[in-house]
């Protein structure tokens, strides 16, 4: 799969856009258009094939389902996973004629979306250590009252950061990089320890997705059970995930009522006394 | 003389903020920068003299950061506390509106991370990747949509709620009935997540263990135990259930970072290889 110039253009200004810190706003950027299966759909518009790059995304997702980042710290940067990972993995998939529904098309898809968001983490740290520069600048303008200066440190000046540290890097790798991975089975074969590692790899990593968001919620094992449950539902009953959402708002609903009607008890026992 | 902010300036100091929160992101400032600009509006609009912006602005320079979305409540009580010291309200000085700015970023922090993009996208994402299966682009469409226009509300509300009702705003996210509320959107949140892990993580072994042959109507059949069906016969899908845990074991008992894990999966992966217990079984 050979990528052109304006493609690759197109996938350095997406990055640009959308980190964590990224100059479309924490809403837009960071939780819409930098997780994998949104940026999917616009990486499969940029590489027109929209149906693979959809289902690459769509795995990669999995992986980074609950990603929060307490207190700016980050454990992968997502425009990276986003604008170099899935363009990297559509032009590996098919340059290994892998179905990309398939576990192993998946597994191939994880393993480089996986690798280039850990790597990518170092995006994260250098714009927010570039952006201190224009902070000296921002800072000064405090005291002269310069409001222009204050919204150009806020809004404007960090795109130079993102110039350096995502555009660059992002246009260079995708439009140098599709090549190399589409030519893949040229240097590693399927039956090597290599591949077979990184496609096992592949379908472990998403677990660390749900680790992730389980070690938020699940503090105490007993907890356990209610992720038991859900897993049940899927595994051995059969409930697709919206059916799943629902039967999870019925059981929270009831444990709503419940925990309300205990608070209501007590206050009308306080009442009484 | 009571000054009484337009419409027009409260909007624009929450647009400010919806759009520049993180933007200018440092280590050291994290979101004060995103502040200001909020607050530079409303200061104007307020005060007419240098000396009275100056003050006011500086109140905004200490370090702020929180989730910031349920974080743009405190954008709006501080707007209606800015409002209330121009009205000649002396108690509210540079402590006072510090004080609560300092006292809520933290709990809010906690609340939003947890419920935003601990529970809530999490569930939208679980719903939209059921959508998009098959490589349609209907889950991608749908998430986008339902995330920005419900979360752009939200803030508004919360924003416009803040500045109403001041500091007493923040029972209304850490009060009783809110606290009942979230435990039971966490729950919902864990159930799908757990629903989502057993749908999309498909880990198999390839181990599989040859017990000669034996007879059936007259043939000889081999037989082979494949260790993959014995455990599907246990509990669908449990190698899945236990690599889940495992990282969960890692992380919150071992107190491990997710990319140390993910490296200790590298190892998992290659040794199981090795061994013969993992297989893709691919050629191209």
């Amino acid at each position: 799969m050979q990528i052109q110039l304006w493609q690759a253009l197109l996938l350095a200004i997406m990055a640009s856009l959308t980190s964590v810190i990224g100059c479309l706003g924490t809403t837009y950027s960071w939780y819409t258009l930098s997780r994998p299966l949104v940026a999917s759909l616009v990486v499969g518009l940029i590489l027109g094939d929209v149906k693979t790059s959809i289902m690459v995304g769509a795995a990669i997702q999995v992986v980074y389902i609950a990603l929060v980042t307490p207190g700016g710290t980050v454990s992968a940067d997502l425009r990276a996973v986003s604008y170099i990972g899935i363009p990297l993995a559509v032009a590996a998939v098919k340059g290994a004629n892998l179905d990309p529904a398939s576990v192993q098309g998946a597994g191939l898809a994880v393993s480089i979306g996986a690798l280039v968001g850990t790597v990518g983490t170092v995006m994260f740290y250098s714009t927010a250590t570039m952006n201190l520069i224009w902070q000296q600048i921002g800072w000064k303008a405090i005291d002269k009252l310069n409001y222009r200066i204050i919204y150009l440190t806020n809004f404007v000046f960090p795109l130079i950061s993102h110039f350096f540290i995502a555009f660059l890097p992002t246009f260079f790798i995708t439009y140098y990089g599709t090549d190399i991975v589409a030519n893949l089975k040229e240097w590693l074969p399927m039956e090597g320890i290599p591949m077979k590692t990184m496609f096992t790899l592949g379908s472990l990593l998403p677990a660390v997705g749900i680790g992730i968001l389980l070690k938020q919620v699940v503090q105490n094992p007993v907890d356990l059970i209610i992720f038991f449950f859900g897993f049940t539902l899927a595994a051995a009953l059969k409930i697709n995930l919206v059916g799943a959402a629902f039967v999870g708002a019925m059981i929270a609903f009831l444990n709503y009522k419940i925990i309300m009607s205990k608070a209501g008890n007590k206050a009308s026992h306080e009442e009484d006394l | 003389m009571s000054v009484k902010l337009t419409k027009k300036t409260k909007n624009s100091a929450f647009w400010w903020w919806y759009n520049g929160n993180l933007t200018g992101f440092t280590h050291q400032h994290m979101q004060t920068f995103g502040f200001m600009c909020a607050m530079i509006p409303v200061i104007k609009e307020l005060y007419k003299d240098d000396v009275h912006r100056l003050r006011s602005l500086k109140t905004y320079t200490p370090f702020f950061n929180t989730e910031p979305q349920i974080g743009s409540m405190v954008v709006g009580i501080s707007v209606g506390l800015e409002e209330a010291r121009a009205n000649g309200h002396e108690e509210i000085d540079d402590e006072m509106i510090n004080g609560i700015r300092a006292g809520l970023m933290g709990p809010l922090a906690g609340i939003g991370d947890s419920l935003i993009p601990g529970t809530y996208i999490p569930i939208l994402l679980s719903i939209a990747l059921g959508l998009s299966t098959d490589g349609s682009p209907l889950g991608a469409i749908f998430y986008a949509v339902t995330y920005i226009s419900t979360m752009t509300f939200f803030m508004k509300y919360i924003f416009d709620k803040g500045y109403e009702l001041g500091g007493r705003a923040v029972d209304v996210v850490i009060g009783e009935q809110a606290t009942a509320f979230r435990e039971s959107m966490v729950m919902v949140g864990t159930i799908v997540i757990g629903s989502l892990a057993a749908s999309w993580i498909g880990v198999s072994t390839a181990l599989k263990f040859d017990l000669g042959t034996y007879v059936l109507n007259g043939v000889e059949v081999p037989n082979i135990l494949r260790l993959q069906d014995t455990l599907n016969g246990i509990f669908p899908n449990l190698l899945s259930l236990l690599t889940v845990l495992f990282t969960w074991y890692l992380m919150t008992k071992k107190k491990m970072s997710p990319i140390t894990v993910m490296l200790i999966l590298v190892a998992v992966a290659l040794v199981g290889v090795l061994v013969g217990f993992f297989d893709p079984g691919l050629s191209y």
